[in-house]
């Protein structure tokens, strides 16, 4: 029944997008004064030219779509960790956006050393996971290699402290849903975490791992998102499904958002600047109310 | 219409027509549809198996050793200046580095078992095997897969874990079995092997070997 609900609510929530007549060519991000505006990237630090590129291409898209932060989803350094590294890797790649002030928020990945928490320039404060509120959005990266009971508790904990006229918007690095070749879904973590996105409104997800990009259909009313494919890319990887609502996997690809009020507008661009899926979310309720 | 516009028939009525006016519009969607994976509805019912005594004596045992580690740990610790967090990442590799050689050095003589003790392992190998074999084991074989070391990798007790290998997700489900851990250590699989990796000095500080099913870590 509570199911139903939700998934009414997301039926009216694209009804409504699809009855404002917005079309994906016509796509335009509102840039509201008071909205929260973000790229998402991830699986990027290889410190190769294409990463290299792909930032430089997310730098000239911020002259007309001004972002305040980035999300990163994991794997933001491959193979060493040195402070070689993290320079080659990071501190240069996205030098012109750190230098306008943009500010990263990471996850860990499967190639992150646990000392990346510490890292300044990341903003996770020394935690694994951590959360931070942006005007109506609230944010809570998570640890997907080390889902322990603590964090678990501490994620429901977060979630029911949370406004519920809030977004909800969850980022980590593997995803629950995937219809890419190399990995799939990470059904396990699957298990423990979508019920708690589901009974607190978790409105939407963000992911890395797969480095592909993919938008699944909503599944229990959450839409969500691999970006994978900032720095990595695995051409061809993807293999489209019945869960598939988009995907890209012939160049890296970036992520810009704006969240506006009620309205999640998203546009999803590659290396060369060419728009790969653009659409908007209308913000859905909780199943449940975590708090009267 | 409240009641009618409740009915899911109705709802899937009201967005195929959407989609019939507004079809060519590439904006997306419909909510719920089905999975390439396995049925969601079914997989987050509990799992069957009965879950492990946490106070069986071997978990018991290693919760005891595990404790006097961190005690050593921290005493190492506390004679390093505090790491907080900094834009200078030399900064996080020493302060890594000089915690990991002290430490070293204050367990000189630290062998296998030491802390994953015969007692310890029979429990871990049962809550593994229990893991494994229960409802949830494509979950948790997939999982493993997911981010598995391609090929074997060695380990010492009292060595770095080597940077360039990618962690392995440990099975969430996994996890909820098995002794909860303090901060300064966790589990990890690397090949068939349980870890216990102090994750501050980034040190192996004990391992099972070949207690993860090896077929779980062989696909990719």
């Amino acid at each position: 029944m509570m199911l139903r609900r939700r998934f009414f609510l997301v039926g009216i929530g694209i009804f409504l997008v699809l009855a404002t007549g917005q079309r994906a060519d016509e796509f335009k991000f509102p840039l509201k004064s008071n909205s929260v505006r973000f790229a998402a990237i991830g699986d990027m630090g290889t410190g190769d030219k294409p990463e290299y590129e792909t930032s430089q291409q997310m730098n000239a898209q911020r002259k007309n779509f001004p972002f305040d932060f980035v999300l990163a989803l994991g794997d933001n350094l491959y193979g060493g960790h040195s402070s070689s590294d993290f320079e080659k890797k990071f501190a240069r790649p996205y030098k012109p956006l750190l230098d306008a002030g943009v500010k990263f928020y990471a996850a860990l990945g499967n190639h992150d050393d646990a000392s990346e928490r510490f890292y300044k320039p990341f903003n996770m404060n020394g935690a694994n996971y951590y959360s931070f509120k942006k005007g109506n959005v609230h944010f809570f990266a998570l640890d997907s290699n080390y889902m322990d009971p603590k964090q678990l508790d501490w994620l429901q904990k977060q979630l029911e402290g949370a406004g519920s006229n809030e977004w909800k918007i969850c980022f980590f690095h593997h995803p629950l849903y995937s219809s890419a070749r190399k990995h799939g879904p990470a059904t396990d973590l699957r298990l423990l975490l979508e019920p708690i996105f589901v009974k607190y409104g978790v409105n939407v997800v963000f992911a890395g791992h797969e480095h592909v990009y993919e938008r699944i259909l909503p599944q229990k009313g959450i839409y969500y998102f691999t970006e994978g494919s900032s720095g990595q890319l695995r051409a061809g990887g993807l293999d489209r499904s019945n869960i598939t609502a988009n995907g890209f996997d012939s160049d890296r690809a970036f992520m810009l958002v704006e969240v506006a009020d009620e309205q999640m507008y998203f546009e999803t661009v590659s290396r060369t600047g060419k728009v790969v899926d653009s659409g908007v979310i209308q913000r859905q309720q909780a199943a449940t109310a975590a708090k009267p | 219409m409240k009641k009618r516009l409740r009915n899911p028939i109705h709802i899937r009525t009201a967005a195929l027509i959407a989609i019939a006016v507004f079809g060519t519009a590439p904006i997306y969607a419909t909510a719920g549809q089905g999975s390439q994976v396995p049925n969601p509805q079914t997989q987050n019912q509990p799992a069957q198996n009965p879950p492990p005594d946490l106070k069986s004596p071997g978990f018991q045992e290693f919760s005891d050793r595990v404790q006097k580690y961190v005690q050593l740990h921290k005493s190492v610790e506390a004679t390093v200046p505090r790491l907080k967090t900094t834009n200078e990442p030399e900064l996080i590799v020493a302060h890594q580095k000089i915690l990991a050689r002290k430490i070293k050095a204050a367990r000189l003589h630290a062998k296998r078992g030491a802390i994953f003790t015969p007692a310890a392992r029979e429990a871990f190998l049962k809550a593994i095997s229990s893991e494994f074999q229960g409802p949830q084991a494509p979950h948790a074989k997939a999982t493993i897969k997911q981010g598995a070391p391609l090929k074997k990798v060695h380990l010492h007790v009292n060595e770095i874990y080597p940077e360039s290998i990618p962690y392995t997700s440990v099975p969430p489900t996994m996890l909820q079995n098995l002794p909860k851990l303090p901060e300064e250590v966790a589990y990890r699989v690397v090949s068939s092997d349980l870890v216990l990796l102090d994750v501050k000095a980034n040190l192996v500080v004990d391992y099972l070997p070949g207690v993860i099913p090896v077929e779980a870590t062989n696909g990719q």
